[in-house]
């Protein structure tokens, strides 16, 4: 026998999650930007598309948060923390790859240092993901050793049924026991079967590109030029990407008092690197290309052993000039042949 | 290699405040702060962290943080003292602090000098310009404790006689029978009364010609000079294995996770600023 959550109960459970105090937060369409927001009703959810265009980082790692005010006397300054309130909060309608991406993204804010502002928010989020049966030519997890399925990063698993009927329940963690257990009367228990994960197609060897990226003497190969050649260093593939996890720190307010604010940063960007003297070390474009995809493919898997890449595929989806991850590691692997 | 743990920070991008107690003026544009910590607690955690090598991040709220080494050694934990340049908008408003003023500090951070694994060694430092203050922390460490090392020979050069920084404690070397110390400045840079040696590090360095043998480098530097002068050592027959150096590269976090400060695979917050040159020429140059 298996747990079922009907579609029809949906209302049911937020409502039962947020009289046990749990934040309810999913995919909605905002903006016309499908995106993670808290939501009253079941009906408020756009869970249909393939993936919504912002990632789940947004609640973990928003691109600007407070991280403590100041306030500069004579003889002392203060400073009063602005630390992400102590509430528990469920995530309903995530994608693996999505999902996948915060536990990736976990050993590098812990790594040594925690960073309490991921960690707080990280313990207080129950990630309920739902598998995908559905999947766009810009998909890639599959490329990445994961599926249309994984369970990395989630508390809870759905499996869709057929006819929208609703999903196949699997507990991952205690933290998603314990969601579960508030809508435990609301769960059918049946034997069903659920429809069949989405098929997606391996794009490049991933194992030969770490390879190829390893080899020193590629490091200064005339490809990264090539491949990099129409990047205008927008930062949108590093902004929309799960495990992006670059920042910068900036004061907001006058001589006295103000704000110092925790905001996304990007690689892609020129100054990112640049000395003080004017010397920078990623001088070009192609520099910083290279940098992305040496961090996200070799420099990070060798620290952590992880992919700093879950193949969400929004680099190549949204790029506003057709680049991508994907063509860099298919151009790759072709070299490494 | 030390510890680089939390030590029980709470929020690890918190900085100490800290009282200027000190401030002198090194060379045009260039200024030493002495600072104290307000917080006792805070003051016995960077007592317990310290080592010569490791840097902190200073700063202004409402300007930001810059990132230099701590200029003073681990012998003297009571204060840190750094050396910057006024550069930017950070360096300026330090730059601008008086005694009796507030400023913030993070760290200390990253690895060390392995000044134990220096014992009973002769010790050569090679400065040039704005890079005396890290090689300073690593000669006063030594200094400190002279009875446990050999010969000290210290070269030091900057563009002029102006640019030269720690007068008074060149002073002070040049006046110890325990230390030899070579000072040049570059060709056009001297003044009138410039009684020491004109001409380039690596050149100077090769005529004052240390023996390599059971000799340790301290290599600090703008990256032309380290780069000409690594020859030159190299000409001396000292092997890159022990020849140590820091990298300094923009940073905002201090603590491995902004992600921009890497050379290659290798962090320079978390897994530097020291390294031997054996090491920094394993790294890709196109990154440095």
């Amino acid at each position: 026998m298996t747990k079922i959550l009907l579609r029809d109960r949906l209302d049911d459970c937020i409502t039962r999650w947020h009289a046990a105090g749990f934040e309810v937060i999913g995919p909605v369409s905002k903006n016309n930007i499908s995106q993670f927001a808290a939501i009253e009703k079941a009906d408020e959810l756009d869970l249909g598309a393939i993936l919504p265009g912002r990632t789940l980082k947004d609640l973990f790692f928003p691109q600007t948060e407070p991280m403590f005010r100041y306030r500069i006397g004579k003889q002392q300054i203060d400073t009063e923390e602005y630390l992400p309130p102590e509430r528990q909060r469920i995530v309903f309608g995530a994608r693996p790859c999505d999902a996948s991406a915060m536990a990736i993204d976990d050993p590098l804010f812990g790594w040594d240092y925690k960073d309490s502002y991921w960690f707080r928010r990280r313990n207080e989020t129950v990630i309920v993901t739902i598998a995908c049966t559905a999947a766009d030519e810009f998909c890639m997890c599959t490329s990445l050793k994961l599926a249309p399925d994984s369970t990395l990063g989630s508390d809870i698993l759905l499996r869709p049924l057929e006819g929208n009927r609703g999903w196949l329940v699997e507990e991952l963690s205690q933290r998603g026991s314990e969601a579960l257990s508030r809508i435990e009367a609301l769960l059918e228990k049946e034997a069903a079967k659920p429809l069949p994960p989405a098929d997606v197609p391996v794009k490049f060897d991933l194992e030969a590109c770490r390879e190829w990226l390893q080899n020193p003497e590629n490091f200064e190969s005339h490809f990264w030029k090539e491949i990099s050649m129409r990047c205008i260093g927008c930062g949108t593939c590093t902004f929309l990407c799960p495990t992006c996890h670059c920042f910068d720190f900036q004061d907001e307010g006058d001589t006295y008092t103000g704000i110092r604010r925790k905001n996304w940063d990007s690689c892609s960007f020129a100054l990112f690197t640049m000395h003080t003297s004017g010397h920078n070390p990623r001088s070009t474009q192609s520099a910083r290309w290279r940098q992305r995809i040496m961090h996200k493919f070799n420099y990070f898997p060798g620290k952590f052993s992880l992919n700093s890449c879950s193949g969400c595929g929004r680099c190549t989806r949204e790029c506003p000039v057709d680049m991508g991850i994907t063509e860099t590691l298919q151009e790759i692997t072709k070299l490494s042949k | 290699m030390t510890d680089n743990t939390q030590n029980g920070q709470e929020n690890i991008y918190r900085p100490a405040i800290m009282n200027v107690v000190g401030k002198r003026d090194e060379a045009p544009g260039v200024k030493t702060l002495r600072l104290e910590f307000q917080d006792p607690v805070e003051h016995e955690r960077f007592r317990q962290t310290y080592r010569t090598g490791m840097f902190g991040l200073y700063g202004i709220f409402g300007e930001g943080e810059s990132t230099f080494c701590v200029a003073s050694p681990e012998t003297r934990k009571e204060y840190i003292e750094c050396t910057f340049r006024q550069s930017g908008r950070v360096t300026s408003s330090l730059a601008s602090a008086e005694v009796g003023d507030l400023v913030t500090y993070r760290g200390p951070y990253g690895n060390r000098f392995p000044i134990e694994e220096f014992y009973g060694k002769n010790l050569l430092f090679i400065a040039g310009g704005i890079a005396l203050p890290p090689t300073r922390s690593v000669i006063w460490s030594c200094l400190d404790q002279r009875d446990k090392f050999g010969r000290v020979t210290i070269v030091y050069g900057a563009r002029t006689v102006a640019d030269l920084v720690y007068k008074h404690e060149l002073e002070e070397w040049q006046n110890r029978s325990d230390i030899e110390l070579v000072l040049t400045v570059d060709p056009g840079g001297e003044s009138p009364d410039w009684q020491h040696r004109v001409g380039f590090v690596p050149s100077v360095l090769e005529e004052a010609a240390p023996s390599p043998d059971n000799c340790v480098a301290v290599l600090c530097g703008p990256p032309v000079m380290i780069k000409f002068t690594l020859i030159s050592l190299g000409k001396l027959g000292f092997n890159e294995e022990h020849v140590y150096t820091t990298l300094e590269n923009r940073m905002k976090c201090g603590v491995g996770k902004c992600g921009r400060c890497n050379v290659g695979s290798v962090y320079i917050c978390k897994e530097g600023p020291v390294f031997t040159a054996a090491e920094v020429a394993r790294m890709p140059a196109g990154d440095l």
